[in-house]
């Protein structure tokens, strides 16, 4: 690879992570960035499947993670929140701007009826 | 409260989630279960089940450069995880070919299938203990009667006197008890019924130890009979005739017209087959008179015994013999010559199908080996079509053990497949075949799935994994590289055409072993259908009367109800003849000891013993029995004698036995029977044994309370079945009849068992010749391809259509004749075993070897022709051109 975009263009499915962590900023874990997915687009994703995207979209210097406190709903287990950085923001922008211009125009048609 | 989660799963989890991540998935799944939980705990626990199951599969990544991650994974780690990704990946290549992954699911689910079933027969029958405490205590004991007047019979039924005093002196029992069967005739009830009734002696119940369902077994003072008339029902009974009704004990039952009540009812489990499959439905008191007990010449009751604790049935047997020859010197007019033997309650009920079941296993296990070859040469074809993808994982740096394994684990994952569909093959076929079974073999009722057949179908699914995938597995680890990334290297159809030779070489020889075995259990089935019985079978209605003696006490009132009866049987139009004898052919019967006027009796070791049977006028002709001197029974006769040929042979030699007297000393010593006739031989136990020297008797008045009336018909016989048993019910309303049948199905079920192991031996061998043929077809369309160039050459040089035939066909029948010569050496080892199983064949037939082989022979060739039709029909311009 010779050419490498520099901020390489984000999964359908990254997509969904990104900005299901953007609505939950700050309070964006595992469990509930899967509920927000959920809610809104429909897809039941699995647990595995939101961490695996959360930690690649981290490793791609997208996203930052810290570790909260011990909470007993969780049995005393700690969560692990996340947060866009600027590299991830960028690339939602991107994304985003993508599709509108690729909509523009088109609205009516892909309006669901 | 609060609801926990799944804690296998939280388990398994944590075992499965690095440490860096089992913490934080852990929590949300916990997180999200218990807000589910507040609507429906059942859903919560399903989705925190998949959900758990979605990580184990596939778990976020391990990151050895983050800080928070684990420094070192754990060891098995890596192995567990390759093993994973290989399962993994096995299942999307068997996705990709899902024609190829159906086929070979097929095949083994057919072969994994069937030997499932036949497992789980071989484990319930012979593996698992029988269903009683500590079973390996439980013993039969017999007499031994003397060989040279009772040849070829093993035990005999047991005197009561001779019990008695086993039950006094034996020391290596902890109880003995003393049972018989008993007909009674249940009334009260809509119409009367026969149900023969186990009579058990005193302590039977507490050798079995079984405990009653509802109410007790009997005290000992009801042995007797003053106190004789209380029963205790099985649990079939108890639901059939009360409705499982739970107060059922206190009330009566009318048995012979005698009221009993009923003390008890048997558990379910309490199975009776081991003690004789006729008693299964009530048990009495035997209540024994000080006379009976005292019986020692008349062997007619059934032993059944618990050894005490750390005897062996063999050393059980040598006190018995001891004792038995210490009876013999105290009471040699009655004992001698008669022992007395010890056998396993087990070994009594399951020692005559150990041997067909364990052939039929093997004959399964056969099947099985013939799909693992077929499955191993698709998986070899299809290793050789992926040849390229592994080449350029060899490329790539996977060594040819990692190759090894991961073509190793997608025959595994086939064969567990294989084995899933099998079990659930062989659970719908035992359903299907239960009361098929039921007749065949003794605790058919207990022959169900269980742990160790699971592990059986486990252990089969993994071995035939291996068989099958081992050695396309090792051959596709020599991939030569080059060879295999060269666009169009070498054509297909040229790799491994040893390993396929060799395939259809395992496969030919395998199937000939089964169609072997299968051709001689078949001409040994017809061999005894053709035997001559020394009667007529065909159009033979045949029905069982039994008098209650309670209401029948007198002979002349026996004799009078059944000479009516049969006068008003040979009027119904369509009756020929018709006649009445005790016990039917097949069906055993008496054997007495027999003495001539003018000679002493001997020592019963000494005295020579014939069948004797009781017989009506009518019997023979309506049996088709030949007279061969003499004259047959005629009403009014008193004290007469048929003898047959055999019997008048061993009695008088060449002198003519017409006119002589005999005894019957077990009946009378006094009662001299006058020989009238001499008639043909008949098989009076197995078909596959000589007729047994017989004799017949007849007289004006009898007793003989219990007869099964003969009617040969002009007419299909069971037409007849309906206005002869009204005829019945006319004389007495309350008159049960039984086994109403035609002597053909008699005899037909003398040879169940045989039928039994000859249809599965056959099916057996019609899946192998399936599989074989199929294998042979697949193997040469596959070298046909791969030669087309050579052919296409030949072709263009001037071969024609018959030479290039000539060459494939070749190329098939080779392999498949040195199968055949395998499979006729293996044949030879087969056949010691079946030698035991066949009658009226030699298990090594010529005739059967010829024509197994022939058949394999013209299978093969048609299996070859199909292709080699097609190479000789190919263009041979496309065939060059095709590189």
């Amino acid at each position: 690879m010779w050419l490498k975009p520099k901020s390489p263009a984000l999964g359908d499915f990254e997509q969904l992570v990104l900005l299901g962590v953007l609505r939950l900023d700050p309070d964006a874990y595992g469990a509930a960035i899967r509920q927000e997915i959920h809610a809104r687009s429909g897809r039941d994703v699995s647990i595995n499947a939101v961490y695996t995207t959360l930690d690649r979209l981290e490793r791609k210097g997208l996203l930052r993670s810290w570790v909260g406190d011990p909470t007993p709903e969780r049995g005393g287990r700690r969560r692990k929140f996340y947060a866009l950085r600027p590299a991830g923001v960028a690339a939602l922008q991107q994304a985003y701007q993508a599709f509108a211009s690729m909509v523009d125009g088109l609205e009516r048609r892909l309006e669901a009826k | 409260m609060r609801r926990r989660p799944p804690r296998v799963a939280v388990w398994l989890l944590t075992r499965r989630l690095g440490a860096e991540w089992r913490e934080f998935v852990v929590g949300d799944l916990e997180e999200e279960f218990f807000a589910r939980s507040s609507d429906s705990p059942r859903a919560a626990r399903a989705w925190f089940w998949w959900q758990a199951v979605r990580c184990l599969v596939s778990p976020p990544p391990v990151n050895r450069d983050l800080p928070s991650a684990q420094s070192s994974p754990s060891p098995g780690d890596s192995i567990v995880q390759t093993l994973i990704a290989d399962i993994r990946y096995a299942f999307r290549v068997l996705l990709r070919a899902p024609s190829f992954a159906l086929a070979v699911v097929a095949v083994l689910a057919l072969g994994i299938g069937a030997n499932t079933a036949i497992f789980s027969m071989v484990n319930s029958v012979l593996l698992r203990p029988l269903p009683f405490e500590e079973p390996d205590r439980l013993v039969r004991i017999f007499h031994v009667p003397p060989q040279d007047a009772f040849p070829g019979m093993p035990t005999f039924a047991v005197s009561p006197a001779n019990f008695y005093d086993w039950k006094r002196d034996a020391r290596r029992f902890e109880r003995m008890a003393i049972y018989r069967f008993r007909q009674f005739t249940l009334t009260g009830a809509g119409t009367a019924e026969s149900i023969v009734a186990g009579a058990v002696g005193a302590d039977f119940f507490e050798i079995v130890r079984v405990r009653p369902a509802l109410g007790r077994v009997f005290l000992p003072e009801e042995d007797s009979q003053a106190r004789r008339q209380v029963v205790i029902l099985s649990d079939r009974f108890w639901k059939s005739h009360f409705g499982a009704a739970p107060d059922v004990v206190g009330r009566s039952l009318r048995l012979d017209g005698e009221p009993y009540t009923i003390v008890g009812v048997m558990p379910a489990s309490f199975s009776v087959a081991a003690w004789g499959a006729t008693a299964r439905d009530l048990w009495v008191p035997l209540a024994y008179t000080d006379d009976e007990r005292a019986v020692r010449e008349n062997h007619n009751a059934q032993v059944v015994a618990r050894l005490n604790a750390g005897v062996d049935a063999a050393q059980a047997d040598a006190e018995m013999r001891v004792i038995s020859t210490r009876l013999e010197k105290e009471f040699p007019k009655e004992n001698a010559g008669w022992g007395a033997t010890v056998v396993p309650l087990h070994e009594l009920l399951v020692g005559d199908v150990r041997m067909s079941l364990l052939v039929l296993l093997a004959a399964v296990a056969l099947v099985l080996l013939i799909a693992c070859a077929n499955v191993g040469n698709l998986i070899l074809a299809r290793s050789l079509a992926r040849r390229k993808e592994l080449a350029i994982r060899s490329a790539l740096g996977a060594g040819r053990a990692r190759v090894f394994q991961q073509l190793l684990i997608e025959a595994l994952v086939l064969g567990l497949i294989g084995g899933a569909v099998g079990l659930l093959l062989a659970q719908v076929s035992l359903d299907a075949g239960a009361t098929l079974l039921a007749d065949q073999v003794p605790r058919a009722d207990e022959i169900s799935i269980d742990g160790r057949v699971l592990l059986f179908v486990f252990a089969a699914s993994i071995l035939t994994g291996i068989l099958a995938g081992a050695l396309p597995a090792l051959r596709a680890g020599r991939v030569d590289l080059t060879d295999a990334l060269k666009e169009g290297g070498r054509q297909e159809g040229t790799v491994g055409i040893r390993t396929r030779r060799l395939l259809i070489v395992c496969e030919v020889a395998l199937s000939l072993v089964l169609l072997m075995g299968a051709g001689v259990m078949l001409r040994s089935l017809l061999a005894l259908r053709g035997v001559d019985a020394g009667f007529d079978p065909r159009n033979v209605l045949t029905m069982r009367v039994t008098l209650p003696e309670t209401r029948y006490k007198e002979a002349a009132h026996v004799s009078g109800f059944f000479d009516t009866a049969l006068e008003r049987v040979r009027a119904l139009p369509g009756v020929q003849a018709a006649g009445a004898i005790d016990d039917l052919p097949f069906r055993g019967g008496s054997v007495q000891p027999i003495v001539k006027e003018g000679h002493a009796e001997l020592l019963p070791r000494d005295q020579p013993t014939v069948e004797v049977r009781k017989i009506t006028p009518g019997y023979l002709r309506a049996m088709g029995i030949p007279l061969l001197r003499g004259r047959d029974f005629v009403a009014g006769d008193v004290e007469s004698m048929l003898v047959s040929r055999s019997a008048a042979t061993l009695l008088w030699g060449d002198d003519d036995p017409i006119g002589r007297r005999v005894t019957l000393p077990l009946q009378s010593r006094t009662v001299l029977k006058q020989v009238v006739g001499i008639v043909g031989d008949v098989k009076q136990g197995e078909l596959s044994e000589a007729a047994a020297p017989t004799v017949y008797e007849y007289s004006r008045e009898y007793s003989w309370n219990s007869l099964a009336l003969v009617l040969r018909t002009s007419v299909p016989p069971t037409s007849l079945a309906r206005p002869a048993a009204d005829i019945i019910h006319k004389l007495d309303p309350d008159q049960p009849i039984e086994e109403l049948r035609t002597m053909d199905s008699v005899r037909d079920e003398t040879l169940t068992s045989q039928r039994f192991s000859a249809v599965l031996l056959g099916l057996f061998a019609a899946v192998a010749l399936t599989l074989a043929s199929v294998g042979i077809y697949s193997v040469l369309s596959y070298i046909a391809r791969g030669r087309s160039r050579e052919i296409g050459i030949r072709t263009a040089l001037g071969a024609r259509t018959p030479d290039v035939l000539r060459l494939v066909v070749l190329e098939g029948m080779t392999p498949t004749l040195a199968g055949i010569a395998a499979g006729g050496v293996a044949a030879f080892g087969a056949a010691r075993v079946l030698e035991r199983l066949v009658f009226g064949v030699s298990a090594l037939d010529p005739m059967t070897l010829a024509g197994a082989a022939g058949t394999l022979a013209a299978v093969a060739l048609l299996a070859s022709l199909l292709p080699a039709y097609r190479a000789a029909r190919q263009d041979p311009l496309k065939a060059l051109r095709a590189e």
